[in-house]
């Protein structure tokens, strides 16, 4: 007879059964369909849930960056992702927040936009009075999962252009009943008869770990594998500039204003997502669009030339922004038929004059001065291919990636080690009052540190690390990185402090205190342990910890007048 | 060892009792007042039959009509169809004859197949013979078997067999 062990999708260890679209909801915020029409333009013709909230901002957002900007005749389907702000910001409940701590910086739900992963297709329609559909589906979710959604819109909107919306109800369902994506996490999600696989990340993870997911026994065929939440083809896009690679990294580091033009969505929205990428495990903390038209909202904004620049990177391919953003101080201009030979040859322009159309010469055009020389050494190993253009895309990304994860390592393990410089010391800590806060991060200390233990350690580039540390303190990243840590620091220290408190000796505490000082240690404790009850605060207390502040408490209120006891029960 | 992955995909009219046999073989439940089921519903079991482990990727799809023309993304690919019919509904017993049609002009080459007669606990309302099941299953060289997801019976060795 046979044995059986059962595993079903319903079943979610330690969190309670949700309600209907509840786990939706953490994949996607809702799918659009987005249709051309000749008399309306761009329209949202069926949003799924129904119910799902778009304000008219966001929906006119969507309708323009649903489709290529610039005239194609070209049929047939492509795919790419835009970024909108939201007018709702994502509220994460308890249990969300404790997911998102182990989630690493870069793939944290956006609290304050949405991604729309664009399924686009044109094609030839007698019955249309343009001769052609030009219809998008179009994934809208907080998760910046590039990779994995792409994989996702492509198979829902396939079923969608072969069945309709009853397709799309079903694929919704399907992710209606998917498990969270809990960081660390190997899932197995079922979409349209389909089975993909895929691991969520975790802050655990060792840096550089590769994220793809483990396979138990042997391949299974019946699974297709997503091998990573959010990489792209970063050598692709990259290939027409790579002798400006390090510039590049600088630029986005430092949180310089980027503009990349290319002909197409695709290309220009991977390629801004391969910037971001490349300052991994960093996340970058300004706005980026990897498609924008002039249609956005922020385009004024954005745009104007009354002020300098903003801190952000923006993926354009109307070749009217070749002259809106001529004061734009770094322009990349990629494209996908660029000749890989001709890579090596570009040179850096140093104005922008004559760049008045998007038919310019792939290249980056700055004026900008590096601080960092140029790292021949990856540069001559992504070209040495023998015979050329035998090493598949995936080893060329992953070399890639690697390369400036690795350097981008080098660069923040000095600032790492310095913020446990400012942390106050163990025996600072008192068991009975609130952890004491980090020292102020003073930019000249650290500077200072850098001689004995700068990133010259640990990376071969050669340079001033010096002043791109300067560039970088008046970063955004800067800010969000500070932020960050400092949090996660803080967090730490009132956890050390809470257990600290279970573990004292509270009768040693109290003898001779006044009676004005024990209730308001009892009204402490309470808060304390209301706080973990509620899980109001980020902070995960161990049972132990929690069952010795109960003791404390009953023990302290005992000890206290009857009268006293009575009114306390009641706070 | 190795775990064998099969894909398996449920058809037939709404109201049948796909979904409840799918509750009945991976939970061992059954639920009286089960919702109808949108698009399709997915759930996994593994079992060990003679030391080798098989891993269940079931694909309960909707019976209502219009959800129809979805079978296709379902049975594509599939390593068997349990295409089932109600035995107290004659009618149920013609839709599954068209999916027995569809499956074998459209579906994998090597699909196995397998007929379910549900509701075999309502013996009294009976409107379709075992005799004329078991006739049109060997027809079409399908496995047979009358279920209760009710009463468990013949359930767990139907997908059994199937392996």
């Amino acid at each position: 007879m046979a044995t059986s062990t059962s595993e079903y999708q319903h079943d979610e260890p330690s969190s309670p059964a949700l309600a209907p679209w509840e786990r939706f909801s953490r994949w996607l915020h809702c799918v659009c369909i987005v249709v051309f029409d000749l008399e309306l333009g761009q329209a949202i013709e069926d949003v799924y849930p129904a119910e799902a909230e778009l304000s008219t901002s966001e929906k006119r957002n969507i309708c323009y960056l649903s489709f290529p900007d610039s005239n194609s005749a070209a049929m047939g389907d492509t795919q790419f992702h835009f970024r909108i702000r939201s007018d709702r910001r994502l509220e994460l409940d308890s249990s969300e927040v404790l997911v998102d701590r182990d989630s690493p910086a870069v793939l944290k739900p956006d609290i304050a936009h949405y991604y729309g992963f664009v399924y686009f297709r044109q094609e030839k329609d007698s019955t249309s009075k343009r001769g052609y559909m030009q219809k998008s589906v179009v994934l809208l979710s907080r998760l910046p999962y590039v990779k994995f959604f792409s994989v996702i819109s492509k198979t829902v909107a396939e079923g969608y252009f072969e069945h309709g919306m009853v397709s799309i109800e079903s694929s919704c369902h399907d992710i209606d009943q998917w498990r969270l994506p809990i960081p660390g996490r190997t899932l197995q999600l079922p979409i349209s008869g389909k089975v993909l696989q895929i691991r969520i990340p975790s802050k655990k993870d060792k840096p550089g770990a590769v994220s793809s997911p483990e396979v138990y026994g042997q391949a299974i065929p019946a699974v297709t594998i997503v091998s990573s939440v959010q990489d792209v083809d970063s050598f692709s896009c990259l290939q027409p500039v790579l002798p400006h690679l390090n510039v590049l990294w600088e630029l986005v580091l430092v949180g310089e204003p980027i503009v990349v033009m290319a002909s197409t969505p695709d290309i220009c929205a991977t390629t801004v997502q391969a910037l971001i990428n490349m300052i991994k495990p960093l996340k970058y903390a300004s706005d980026f669009r990897p498609y924008f038209t002039i249609h956005d909202n922020e385009f004024k904004e954005y745009t104007t030339k009354t002020q300098a620049p903003p801190s952000i990177i923006l993926g354009v391919t109307n070749p009217y922004f070749a002259k809106t953003l001529q004061h734009w101080p770094h322009v990349l201009v990629v494209d996908s038929c660029s000749n890989p030979g001709l890579s090596s040859t570009i040179k850096r322009t140093k104005n922008l004059k004559g760049l008045t159309t998007l038919d310019t010469t792939p290249g980056l055009y700055t004026k900008y001065l590096p601080t960092m020389k140029e790292d021949k050494f990856i540069i001559r190993r992504l070209l040495k291919q023998v015979p050329p253009g035998t090493r598949p895309q995936e080893a060329q990304n992953a070399m890639l990636t690697r390369h400036f994860l690795e350097q981008t390592q080098s660069f923040i393990i000095p600032l790492e080690r310095y913020i446990t410089t400012l942390m106050p010391l163990q025996k600072n800590i008192s068991p009975w009052k609130s952890a004491p806060n980090l020292k102020p991060f003073d930019v000249e200390e650290f500077i200072r540190s850098l001689n004995k233990a700068g990133p010259q350690l640990t990376s071969d580039i050669k340079g001033n690390w010096q002043t791109l540390y300067r560039k970088f303190f008046k970063s955004p990243n800067f800010d969000g990185w500070l932020r960050s840590r400092q949090a996660e620091i803080l967090e730490a220290l009132q956890l050390r402090q809470i257990e600290m408190m279970g573990a004292a000796d509270i009768t040693a505490y109290i003898k001779g205190k006044a009676e004005v000082e024990i209730v308001d240690l009892i009204l402490r404790l309470k808060d304390k342990l209301v706080n973990i009850k509620c899980n109001n605060s980020n902070v995960s207390i161990s049972e132990v910890t929690r069952h010795r502040l109960t003791e404390h408490l009953i023990f302290v209120v005992s000890i206290l007048p009857p009268d006293l006891q009575g009114i306390l029960k009641n706070i | 060892m190795a775990v064998r992955e099969i894909k398996l995909c449920l058809l037939g009219d709404a109201g049948v009792g796909k979904s409840s046999l799918v509750l009945r073989f991976v939970c061992d439940t059954f639920n009286a007042c089960s919702e109808s089921t949108i698009g399709a519903s997915f759930m996994s079991k593994t079992i060990e039959v003679n030391e080798q482990s098989y891993k269940y990727q079931i694909w309960d799809t909707a019976g209502q009509e219009k959800y129809r023309g979805l079978a296709p993304m379902y049975y594509r690919g599939a390593a068997a169809a349990i295409v089932v019919f109600d035995i107290t509904r004659e009618e149920s017993f013609h839709t599954l004859k068209d999916w027995v049609k569809e499956l074998q002009q459209l579906g994998p080459p090597n699909l196995v197949m397998a007929i379910a007669g549900n509701k075999s606990d309502l013996d009294e309302m009976r409107e379709v013979s075992s005799h004329d099941a078991r006739t049109f299953a060997d027809s079409v060289d399908a496995l047979f078997a009358e279920t209760s997801a009710l009463t468990a019976k013949n359930v767990l060795e139907l997908f059994v067999e199937i392996s």
